[in-house]
């Protein structure tokens, strides 16, 4: 009799999963793979020369003449220790960076446990990384004599091996006035596209990451800010071909901006050549810019 | 020909008549499309760009950049 019941009970036990889940990254990463496909701004001409001293420590030197702005050189060092989690992320990590107008900027990233991360820049970041979730906490610009703070936190959950569901809660404070902002958040990931999605009271933000061939990469973004009332469309893809060692990404968008840049490597040497072009039809503006990058 | 006139002005112009409603609407809906300031009607328009753009992105297939040369 026991034996006729068996099939009837496993009706009632849960589906197996079939893959398990895995880390969802961090909240900040959520629109990284649509974002990547879009070109950056240039203008100008810039040189940016990268030399490794050792394994653990580089230097950036970064020439900057600019025909919008003041021409500036940015001085860039990076020091990373012995735990190495990926071939991007060694622990701890020190950024340091100084400009020609004095400009100083540093932030230490360490890994404090094998599963908590931290980050101080002029604010602290705190970051727990578990089997299928994320949360964060940061701490920005903490003031106890005029009791001001701003107070974010993350969190983000794979819900299935495709799905991750999580928010974000930004909580500021200052003397008279305090206020708090609550966004939704969740990401589908499919073989070949990725599809985001941010919404909370400020506005919304979608994006989608298409991977059309070996060679062609698409992104498509709309971003909607209640407060300012202002709402915008844009259109990027990247044109990959190896054999040439080239890279295209081309970008379209809702601002009447069309803009390209084109980077291509030349081999033997080390040597990466950039060049990028802008044109705002609605302002009648064009800029153009190319880098090279030596290292 | 003047009462007539009138009469005939007063007839096609009466509040009530649906071809004058039709007219209001639709001269109001091309007001919304073209007025660039009005953030719903921006909304509208990038949320059907967005559609447009995942479209295009989708059936983006079957494009080789460096296909091979035809042998002369």
């Amino acid at each position: 009799m026991g034996n006729v019941l068996a099939p009837v009970l496993n009706l009632h036990r849960p589906l197996r999963r079939e893959e398990p889940l895995t880390n969802p990254g961090s909240f900040d990463e959520l629109h990284r793979k649509c974002k990547e496909v879009f070109p950056q701004q240039m203008e100008g001409v810039k040189l940016i020369i990268n030399k490794a001293l050792s394994s653990h420590f580089q230097v950036t030197h970064t020439i900057h003449m600019s025909t919008v702005g003041q021409s500036s050189y940015h001085f860039n060092t990076t020091y990373v220790g012995d735990r190495q989690l990926s071939p991007t992320e060694t622990f701890p990590m020190l950024v340091g960076d100084i400009d020609s107008c004095g400009s100083l900027n540093a932030q230490v990233l360490h890994l404090v446990a094998e599963r908590i991360r931290t980050k101080a820049v002029f604010q602290f970041d705190g970051e727990l990384r578990g089997d299928d979730y994320t949360a964060t906490l940061t701490l920005g610009n903490p003031d106890v004599l005029s009791q001001s703070v701003i107070v974010v936190a993350h969190f983000l959950q794979s819900v299935t091996s495709r799905l991750v569901l999580g928010g974000e809660m930004v909580y500021h404070r200052r003397p008279g006035e305090e206020g708090a902002i609550v966004t939704l958040a969740g990401k589908y990931m499919a073989l070949k596209w990725v599809a985001t999605l941010n919404i909370g009271y400020g506005g919304a933000h979608a994006s989608y990451y298409h991977r059309a061939s070996e060679q062609v990469q698409v992104g498509v973004e709309l971003e909607a800010n209640t407060r300012l009332q202002d709402t915008t469309f844009a259109f990027g893809y990247q044109l990959n071909l190896p054999q040439a060692n080239m890279v295209f990404r081309g970008l379209l968008d809702s601002n009447w901006c069309v803009g390209g840049v084109l980077e291509k490597k030349l081999p033997p040497l080390p040597v990466t050549l950039a060049l990028g072009a802008f044109l705002n039809h609605w302002k009648n503006r064009f800029h153009c810019g190319f880098s090279v990058i030596v290292g | 020909m003047a009462p007539g006139g009138q009469a005939g002005s007063s007839g096609s112009g009466s509040p009530g008549s649906p071809r004058e409603g039709l007219r209001d609407w639709i001269r109001s809906a091309c007001r919304f499309a073209a007025d660039r300031t009005d953030f719903r009607r921006n909304l509208i328009v990038n949320l059907g760009l967005f559609a447009a753009g995942v479209w295009v992105a989708r059936n983006l297939t079957d494009i080789d950049l460096m296909p091979p040369q035809p042998v002369a």
